[in-house]
């Protein structure tokens, strides 16, 4: 993997990758379930807990990686 | 069988959407289809859609076979054999408790002997989808602890097979120590027999089978599984083992991607045809005579998952809250506890067993996410005494692996055991820390220096870890969280 991203194997769930944000902004791990679902975790470094968590499945995954990735620009 | 489509369609719809009731609250889908059978089953009163659980079995045991098999096709059996001693160890520590309370409670029920076992392997073996689900639901997929809980899992699904192995002699009507022997040698033969297909075979297995077209893949395979499934039943080795080893050997061919995802929602819809089928055969009055032993197992298994839970933290140095939540996720129990007791029923074992595992696995089924979710409260009262180090400050914190400043970790340790800075100052510390990017020591937030903050205010080194004797939790100032290197990383093999 990149730079600054670390990968960790869930066993029965999926794969965890950790993508550093730089030191004031926090971090997000980004969870790829084997069901195709992702877990979005974002912590802005409040604690060890998250501050927020969002579910997405596949096809929701892949139109807001197309809008993080700035090739989606319908109407 | 005989029960018509309107039943059918009824009794599963009905599971379905208390299943989606119960997501509101919290609640798995096992125990709320459990429910749908028991009450719509003719055990109880009010209205009866099938008469009898037999016209399902067809139906039924495809779920059985189904969850089996595709356990074994999504089991990482590199990751088992990669995950050290320590996991083992743990996972050994868990299952020996909870098999062992198990016997003794059955043992003291005094049903029988092969009764006892069942009752061991029921209660020993905690329900994977039910602790994944709690881990996905309760946001713990980037805690410490969570790669070790799913590691437990994992090895008990290993042990499963073997206990699966060992039960289909027990199971077996063999009545003289010949026949007893025969049947063990027989059921273990052809354990390695299909570990050997999966070993050596699985490229012409994963030939035959392979299609480019899903729908080919798909027919391909359950007929495959069922095939092999039933051959396994045929020489008396149940269907449940037979079914988990072709899905181990499809895990190794090269369409294992593709089989899990479109065996999938096979097993989900009839695994729910599964458990609702069990609840059909339960009697409400069967409840209520073993409604005390139900509760002691409950109660049993509470305990044995606690302890685990710290030998376990002990074992991995983690801490109060990380111990907790391991013995609070895994416990619940589920589908292996109903698959164990209906090949049970089936080869004609002490009825009560049904209704005693289906209170039982209700029971921890509702309790499980209850109680996960405020492991921060039971984590209070683990004393340190238990765990390696000592957590004064750090009880109830969140343990997190998904720190991404570990890179930056270049030293571990040091001799040096005072704070340099308060020395020069002519004042004492509380407690003191090592950066570990640059080997400085500094005294803590409450002492009056607070030289360690300092440090870090000054040269943005990112983690500390506790110098005190019995500790040695690290701390990182950037994501405020105790850390640690992910599972089966040790601290000394980080880069740099």
């Amino acid at each position: 993997m990149g730079h600054g991203v670390q990968v960790q194997d869930l066993p029965g769930i999926g794969k965890r990758y950790d993508l550093d944000l730089g030191q004031r902004a926090g971090r997000i791990s980004v969870v790829v379930r084997n069901d195709g679902n992702r877990d979005l975790y974002v912590f802005t470094g409040q604690s060890g807990d998250p501050t927020a968590v969002v579910e997405l499945t596949e096809e929701q995954a892949r139109k807001l990686g197309a809008l993080l990735g700035g090739t989606f620009f319908e109407g | 069988m005989h029960a018509d489509l309107v039943a059918i369609g009824a009794v599963v719809l009905a599971a379905g959407l208390l299943a989606r009731a119960g997501r509101r609250i919290g609640l798995p889908s096992i125990p709320c289809y459990l429910v749908v059978g028991i009450l719509l089953g003719p055990g109880t009163p009010g209205p009866v859609l099938i008469e009898d659980p037999a016209e399902l079995s067809v139906l039924a045991a495809l779920g059985l076979v189904l969850l089996l098999f595709h356990l074994g096709v999504e089991f990482p059996v590199e990751q088992v054999l990669g995950s050290g001693r320590r996991l083992f160890l743990a996972a050994g520590c868990y299952i020996g408790l909870n098999v062992t309370a198990g016997l003794l409670l059955g043992f003291a029920l005094g049903w029988g002997t092969a009764e006892a076992l069942v009752i061991a392997g029921g209660l020993g073996i905690s329900s994977s989808a039910i602790a994944t689900k709690l881990l996905i639901e309760l946001h713990r997929l980037t805690n410490a602890e969570t790669p070790v809980v799913l590691g437990i899992i994992v090895i008990e699904d290993l042990f499963l097979a073997f206990y699966l192995a060992l039960l289909a002699p027990v199971l077996s009507d063999a009545t003289s120590p010949l026949g007893f022997v025969r049947d063990v040698a027989i059921s273990f033969g052809f354990l390695v027999l299909l570990f050997a297909v999966a070993r050596y075979g699985a490229r012409a297995v994963g030939a035959l089978v392979g299609s480019r077209e899903d729908e080919l893949l798909a027919v391909l395979v359950v007929g495959l599984v069922l095939l092999v499934a039933g051959l396994s039943e045929q020489v008396r080795v149940s269907d449940a083992i037979g079914a988990l080893l072709i899905g181990l050997v499809i895990s190794r061919t090269r369409v294992r991607e593709r089989v899990e995802r479109l065996v999938l929602p096979l097993r989900d819809v009839f695994a729910a045809v599964f458990f609702v089928t069990f609840g059909l055969s339960i009697d409400l009055g069967a409840l209520e005579t073993v409604a005390l032993p139900a509760a002691v197992a409950v109660l049993a298994t509470l305990t044995c998952n606690l302890a685990a839970g710290v030998v376990t933290a002990r074992l991995f140095g983690l801490n109060q809250r990380a111990a907790a939540n391991i013995g609070l996720t895994v416990l619940g129990r589920g589908e292996f506890s109903l698959i164990l007791v209906t090949l049970a029923i089936g080869a004609g074992l002490d009825g009560r067993i049904g209704p005693f595992i289906a209170l039982y696995v209700l029971g921890l089924a509702v309790l499980a996410p209850l109680l996960a979710a405020k492991s921060r409260y039971l984590a209070r009262f683990i004393p340190d005494g238990l765990l390696r180090s000592r957590w004064r400050y750090v009880r109830e914190e969140t343990i997190s692996t998904a720190c991404t400043h570990l890179d930056q970790i270049s030293v571990t340790g040091t001799d040096l055991r005072e704070c340099p800075q308060c020395v020069a100052e002519g004042h004492g510390w509380v407690q003191l820390r090592l950066c570990l990017t640059c080997g400085a020591v500094g005294c803590c937030d409450d002492s009056v220096g607070k030289h360690a903050s300092a440090h870090f205010t000054r040269t943005r080194h990112p983690i500390v870890e506790s110098l005190e004797p019995g500790e040695d939790w690290r701390y990182c100032y950037l994501d405020r969280a105790l850390v640690r290197p992910p599972l089966g990383r040790e601290p000394d093999a980080t880069p740099r």
